[in-house]
């Protein structure tokens, strides 16, 4: 037989595409081969200032997706992260703003707006983790009433109008790369750390993979699930002070479109819908992934709908080629 | 800690085992920026891709960025589509985006088009705010902005208005409305359907309803006031909750014409969608001239509709970008006065409504 002999050449080079495949780095060279071909088709793209704005817009959606994905690895799944968004925005920008914000213009203004924002996120996540911790409620449903719920107290708080007259220093946060950047870098260099070297990690996976297992191996499954949607909301809130600054206002309609890209990044990057499974290392290339599609169809000028659809496609398309590289890894 | 093994585990199992170490986290994700900045190194501006038209003059076409926050409307498509024609019509290339009514993206669509450098913005922002970042971002590019129908909240940096007299044209639709009821000869309750009040052409709307009711308290009667925040679902739910309150409401103005379809529905279910003139007829009204609101029309049933001129104004947001870029002055505001339609003028006047000429392509 002549196949025979092809074996070991076959073998080969299977070996290292099936451990490429495997590797985080996939989507990453996905999205090189992505910028080298839009490239010269997408005037601007490879500019100065396109990177700059490219990332300035990445760092929110990075955020977001960290939490996610601590949620995800976790077996369970934040909806509620737009909202929260809203929510921590709009109390921020009430908190803050030059005209009647309620701390005024003292020094500790600034500072304490951050610190209920940042504590407003992470009350959100303590109630979604206590509810499907404790009243062992399935996650999708306690998110999705968050998700309603607080969108709701955003809207009712400001009555539909977006806060402006923030002060300059407030929208830095969000606003200035040079400020949002290292802060973005740095909390997911903690997140990154938190999944990988922690016990908290450690837990977060078994937990993902198989929760009552985990319990009867000692782990403690609510307070790891609280920690998981606690950080989400964390997240969200920060990410929340970086849009209202960019756009240097609160909105109750503040990162309303994002959840799909957050999801789609998440699960682009490697995390497991269906938990135990992920990387911080991935979702960062998930995120930049799903940004650069985003921009390069805008620069290159297509009509909105021929944008959505496409951004459907190529998403889709990256989710496919994902799958069959997990196929192949688990071939190795 | 003892995980049961899995087949899932044993592929991925640097997630149980401490992955990677720190540093090498690090290096990778500076190895990404490090390449998006890289990547960003200024390189010469490729050719745009579609056809290059060359203008009368022989001068390089202009190219204009619009960026609207929603097609989600009759009225946003036909302004697009207007601004499209007129750009044609002058040889200016128009590239578009929509942000689908998020204001970060709009922000970074902006910053898209001033880091293809056009010759001009118009933009139709999602809020009076959140368009003050982009009006400076384009300033600090020297590169001139109209905002389109929507303006913004008062700021410092420059650029053009081109938006109705939502106040005046309101207003004399509702002065129109009123002397409708005036001729049923008894005191008629009216309701009125706000837009999102967060936007200032809703406002303007608002203010032109109640200043022309204040004048007309011998002949209507607000009974109630919905805030819809421009969603049909909630004009829906707001008219059949007035009714249910006041059955025997007989006047309703609504701040956007889309919003016809949940008061036909309301007013069918109740026996009430009478054309003018049959007994029972509830007083229609509304405002921007659209498709349906010209059919309701030409039907009968609708009363009078405050319209903008979506052609005239299209036209003046190109126009200014083009004039500025010969080096005269852009001024603050364009006022589009509109005008109202009625059943009384509407053969005369239908050629000038957008919302007839989108009817007759269907």
């Amino acid at each position: 037989m002549s196949s025979a002999p092809s074996r070991p050449a076959a073998a080969a080079w299977v070996t290292p595409l099936r451990s490429w495949a495997g590797s985080d780095f996939f989507v990453l060279v996905l999205s090189a081969v992505y910028f080298l071909i839009l490239t010269p088709l997408a005037p601007g793209f490879a500019s100065t200032g396109n990177a700059l704005s490219l990332i300035t817009s990445l760092l929110p959606l990075l955020l977001l997706a960290v939490g996610q994905t601590w949620v995800l690895v976790s077996g369970g799944i934040d909806l509620s992260v737009t909202a929260t968004i809203a929510l921590t925005s709009v109390l921020g920008g009430l908190a803050v703003n030059e005209v009647s914000g309620w701390l005024g213009s003292g020094p500790f203004a600034i500072p304490g707006a951050i610190l209920l924002m940042l504590a407003a996120g992470a009350g959100v996540g303590f109630l979604n983790g206590l509810a499907i911790a404790r009243l062992r409620m399935p996650p999708f449903m306690v998110t999705l009433t968050s998700l309603m719920f607080f969108s709701g107290v955003a809207v009712w708080l400001t009555q539909s109008q977006p806060i402006g007259s923030l002060p300059p220093t407030f929208t830095a946060f969000g606003g200035r790369l040079g400020w949002a950047l290292p802060v973005a870098a740095l909390l997911t260099w903690v997140a990154h750390l938190g999944l990988s070297r922690t016990v908290l990690g450690r837990w977060l996976y078994a937990v993902g993979q198989n929760a009552r297992t985990a319990e009867v191996s000692g782990v403690p499954v609510r307070t790891v699930t609280v920690c998981a949607y606690v950080v989400s909301g964390l997240l969200a809130a920060v990410a929340s002070l970086f849009l209202t600054g960019q756009a240097e206002t609160a909105s109750p309609v503040l990162g309303q479109r994002m959840l799909l890209d957050v999801i789609a990044a998440t699960v682009i990057g490697g995390v497991s819908l269906y938990g135990g499974q992920g990387r911080i290392l991935g979702v960062l290339f998930g995120v930049l992934f799903i940004r650069l599609i985003d921009n390069s169809l805008n620069l290159l000028g297509l009509n909105f709908t021929l944008i959505l659809m496409t951004k459907g496609a190529v998403i889709l398309l990256a989710a496919w080629l994902d799958g069959w590289r997990r196929q192949l890894a688990r071939m190795a | 800690m003892d995980i049961p093994g899995r087949r899932r585990f044993n592929v991925l199992s640097p997630e149980l085992t401490g992955i990677m170490n720190t540093r090498t986290f690090l290096l990778r994700s500076a190895a990404v920026v490090a390449a998006l900045t890289l990547a960003g190194c200024d390189r010469p501006e490729p050719a745009i891709t579609s056809t290059p038209t060359i203008s009368p003059g022989g001068a390089d076409p202009l190219t204009i960025g619009v960026a609207f926050e929603t097609l989600q409307t009759e009225y946003w498509v036909a302004g697009l589509d207007a601004i499209k024609a007129s750009a044609h019509r002058r040889n200016v290339r128009v590239l578009e985006s929509v942000a689908d009514g998020d204001a970060n993206r709009q922000l970074e669509q902006v910053k898209n088009f001033i880091n293809r450098r056009v010759d001009g913005l118009i933009i139709v922002p999602k809020d009076g705010k959140t368009v003050i970042p982009m009006i400076k971002a384009a300033n600090a590019a020297q590169i001139p902005v109209v905002l389109y129908n929507r303006p913004s909240d008062p700021t410092d940096a420059p650029h053009t208005v081109v938006a109705p007299d939502n106040f005046a044209i309101t207003k004399a639709t509702v002065e129109y409305l009123i002397g409708e009821a005036r001729k049923t000869g008894r005191k008629v309750k009216a309701l009125v359907l706000l837009g999102d009040l967060g936007d200032v052409n809703a406002m303007g709307r608002r203010d032109g309803f109640e200043a022309a009711v204040k004048e007309a308290g011998d002949a209507i009667e607000v009974v109630a006031r919905v805030p819809t925040e421009w969603k049909q679902e909630k004009a829906l739910a707001g008219v059949q909750s007035a009714f249910q309150a006041n059955p025997d409401i007989g006047l309703i103005f609504t701040s956007s014409d889309f919003m016809f379809p949940s008061i036909k529905s309301v007013l069918s279910s109740q026996g009430k969608w009478k054309k003018v003139g049959e007994p029972g007829h509830v007083i229609l009204g509304g405002f921007d001239g659209d498709a349906t609101a010209y059919q309701l029309m030409k039907d009968g049933y609708v009363d009078a509709t405050g319209v903008q001129d979506v052609f005239w104004e299209s036209d003046q947001a190109v126009q200014v970008i083009a004039e500025v870029k010969d080096g005269k002055p852009a001024p603050a505001r364009i006022e589009d006065k509109g005008f109202v339609i009625t059943q009384a003028n509407l053969k005369e006047l239908e050629s000038r409504m957008w919302g007839a000429q989108v009817a007759n392509r269907k």
